[in-house]
């Protein structure tokens, strides 16, 4: 009788910083992985492929949200200790791939406010640059979910971070939810904001020469977009 | 010469019927009659019911027996089909008869047969005209419980279609055919053998008025086939196989020998129906909390064996709102929604899967993992609606049959009211490889979910295949049943709740058990008993499709 579901070949580094949380790593999920990361996929099968990981992401990213101890009364009448949702919240996307993560998030949250910020790299310093955030106006008495679906160097990531601190965002109300992330970018993030929770669905090998991840799939927005 | 019993392969081809393809010179030739004829015709090769098929198999899981199987031989236009008919008739309420014609069972021809018949040179009257292996295959299918699939034979092309008919769940199987009883594979499978004597002046007689008649046939071109095919084989093959029969029935005036008939198959048919609902509700709980003392069993849930999805704050919040009784419908059913999609999720992980090798548009490779199975979803209506938009979701064009349950009011028995199957499950060898995600709001009495996975299994899908996906299971209720009888299907649930207790509705519809559907308002005004999940989330269905409040009112 298998009633364990079958687990993933891969197994997650072991040295994982404490505020990030992987999807289980079943044999489901590096299915789903397999298939968006093949660069033969069809747009269409990497649209709907994706959306069901950001999907699975997204449920995980709101678990790490404050719940508060709600008694209902059932319709055959028994009374039922439950929980209630607490908190206002809101979706953040970094331009242009975490707009990928908005369907998803609304798909869980119906009508959540989403802000948008896109951050590019200075040509003349190299160094992540702001160039547009339009944030809710009561952006800081909400959590935020941070949304980016791939995390390479960590770079705008945190640049985004430091956006939403200095709009009065603390630290810990920030959850960031993420499809790949490299261990590099996840090890220099965490160490800069060690109290924010990093959801991400795999940890791939690293970054090549060009500081992307690898095996990856590529740049996420293009091929959600423009491919 | 069984010119009657032709046109139901007419009716699955319709364009030929409307097509007038001249005189006939076919041995064994279709009579196409007035209109309620064909539809009379049309009913055979068809499952009849009357109201729904009560339980088939006992509180084990296993069918209690076969189906009871009629065969009726004699020769052409002795008036088989009558009786066929007659004894269809005089069983009355009985569920689920099929009326199988040896007509359907003609071999392939090559494209030199073909020919021949069409210049009327194969003797179709001839027991090598039948695939009788085939015939008794899907005979034993059928009489086993098993779905068949029935070859389509078209008359006017004088050749076996490549489509095929689908039949399952017949309660009653009668056979008719001049050879019915002629090959001995078919007559060990027969519970009662029929053969209709009719004097060969009187067949004669009624045949060359049907043919000349509705054919337009001369009485020599009826005579010369009659000569040449009809009567040796009557005297050859089908006269002879008389002696094998249990009963001989008169060709006509024959109303005494039908009522002896039916009575026989009544009382045959009457030790068969069984209570199953109400031995699964009541043993339920009460073998539960024998089992809950018992020092054999130290943890109730582990053996039950379900597969919970995490219990993080989010579910508890969303399950929070789907219990809330003044929650709204808009809310429930997003959450419903946004639940069945987690559930599925999680039943996708019971799936198998192989080592798939990729290359990344980085040019990686990528060692990962494929799902490779045939999936199909069935639901269990009307509750197991609500978790198909999270299938849909969760698996790209899923074929996503139904099976409609419905609790007899009296009784509280479960009827099989209707079944629409998946392709890949209607044909057994691929059944066999197919995986399936059972959907019901929820597991109470778990009749249906005891019923539904019956028909899986006797499709051929593996008892492992089967993923039971629902939101809640009552832990002292019929699931104990079912985990004894299929202890391998997989069930993922969101919640356990405690208990199933027994309630008097009164007003409207509403059940404990989910698969009701309020067609019976009118007994339902003066109240009846149902189960209820507690503490639940009420009536799953009634609530996605069609209102929160008012829906009936709980007496404790």
């Amino acid at each position: 009788m298998v009633h364990e579901a079958s687990l993933s070949s891969q197994a997650t580094p072991a040295s994982l910083p404490p505020s990030v949380v992987t999807l289980p790593q079943t044999a489901q999920l590096e299915a789903l992985y397999t298939i968006i990361r093949d660069k033969n996929t069809s747009r269409g099968d990497f649209l709907f492929y994706s959306d069901r990981i950001i999907r699975l992401l997204v449920e995980e990213g709101l678990n790490h949200l404050p719940v508060v101890p709600k008694t209902v009364e059932t319709p055959t009448g028994a009374i039922y200790e439950g929980v209630g949702f607490e908190g206002k919240i809101c979706g953040v996307s970094i331009l242009r791939a975490g707009e990928a993560m908005e369907a998803g998030l609304r798909e869980v949250c119906r009508s959540v406010r989403i802000g948008k910020i896109l951050i590019q790299r200075d040509e003349e310093t190299a160094q992540p640059k702001l160039f547009y955030s339009k944030f809710p106006p009561d952006i800081a008495s909400r959590y935020v979910l941070l949304l980016d679906p791939m995390l390479a160097t960590g770079g705008s990531a945190m640049k985004a971070v430091e956006v939403l601190m200095e709009h009065g965002v603390p630290e810990e109300r920030i959850v960031f939810i993420n499809l790949i992330a490299s261990p590099e970018g996840l090890h220099t993030f965490c160490t800069r904001y060690p109290a924010l929770r990093v959801i991400t669905g795999w940890i791939d090998k690293g970054l090549n020469e060009k500081a992307y991840i690898v095996p990856g799939l590529g740049d996420f927005g293009e091929r959600r977009y423009c491919v | 010469m069984q010119t009657t019993m032709s046109l139901q392969n007419e009716i699955s081809a319709p364009a030929q019927l409307t097509s007038p393809s001249g005189p006939p010179t076919l041995s064994r030739n279709v009579t196409t009659t007035d209109l309620g004829r064909i539809q009379l015709q049309a009913m055979k090769n068809t499952l009849l019911k009357s109201h729904g098929r009560p339980p088939w198999y006992g509180k084990d899981g296993l069918p209690t027996s076969d189906a009871f199987v009629v065969g009726i031989a004699g020769g052409s236009a002795s008036g088989k089909t009558h009786v066929a008919r007659q004894i269809v008739e005089s069983l009355g309420s009985l569920p689920s008869v099929v009326i199988l014609s040896q007509d359907s069972f003609y071999c392939k021809h090559s494209p030199e047969q073909v020919i021949l018949a069409h210049q009327n040179l194969v003797d179709f009257d001839h027991p090598d005209a039948i695939d009788m292996p085939l015939f008794a295959s899907c005979l034993a299918d059928l009489k086993g419980c098993r779905q068949t699939n029935i070859p389509i034979y078209s008359f006017s092309e004088h050749q076996r279609l490549d489509e095929t008919k689908y039949l399952y769940g017949a309660a009653v199987i009668i056979t008719e055919g001049i050879l019915a009883l002629h090959d001995p594979t078919l007559r060990d499978l027969y519970d009662l053998k029929i053969f209709v004597q009719c004097d060969s002046d009187l067949m004669l007689a009624r045949r060359i008025r049907r043919d000349v008649k509705e054919r337009g046939r001369t009485v020599d071109g009826v005579l010369d086939q009659y000569l040449r095919y009809v009567k040796p084989s009557y005297d050859n093959f089908v006269l002879p196989t008389s002696k094998y029969a249990d009963i001989i029935v008169p060709g006509s005036d024959n109303a005494v020998a039908i009522d002896l008939i039916s009575t026989h198959i009544k009382r045959q048919l009457k030790g068969r129906a069984n209570q199953l609902r109400s031995q699964l509700a009541k043993a339920g709980p009460r073998e539960a909390l024998s089992w809950k003392t018992s020092p054999m069993l130290p943890a109730f849930e582990p053996w039950l064996n379900l597969v919970k999805i995490p219990d993080t704050p989010q579910l508890q919040g969303i399950l929070t709102i789907l219990r809330d009784r003044t929650t709204s419908r808009e809310d429930f059913i997003f959450f419903t929604d946004r639940l069945s999609t987690l559930l599925v999720e999680k039943a996708m992980e019971f799936l198998p899967h192989v080592v798939q090798t990729v290359i990344t548009p980085v040019e990686e490779t990528y060692v990962g993992k494929k799902l490779e199975v045939n999936l199909c979803g069935i639901s269990i209506l009307r509750s197991g609606g609500p978790l198909e938009r999270g299938l849909r979701r969760v698996v790209n064009n899923v074929p996503i049959g139904s099976l409609l349950i419905q609790s007899e009011a009296k009784t509280g028995e479960p009827l099989l009211l209707h079944l629409q199957l998946p392709i890949c499950i209607r044909e057994r060898h691929q059944a066999q490889q197919t995986y399936v995600f059972l959907l019901d709001a929820q597991i109470g009495t778990a009749a249906s979910a005891f019923m539904a996975i019956r028909v899986l299994l006797d499709h051929g899908v593996p008892e492992d295949h089967i993923i039971f996906v629902t939101f809640l299971v009552a832990k002292h209720g019929g699931i104990v049943m079912l985990r004894k009888a299929f202890p391998q299907v997989t069930i993922v649930c969101s919640a356990v709740d405690n208990d199933l207790s027994e309630r008097w509705l009164e007003c409207v519809d509403v059940e404990g058990e989910t698969s009701t559907d309020p067609s019976s308002h009118t007994e339902a005004k003066e109240g009846r008993k149902v189960w209820v999940v507690e503490p639940g989330m009420g009536h799953i269905g009634e609530f996605f499709y069609i209102h929160m409040n008012g829906v009936g009112t709980y007496h404790y």
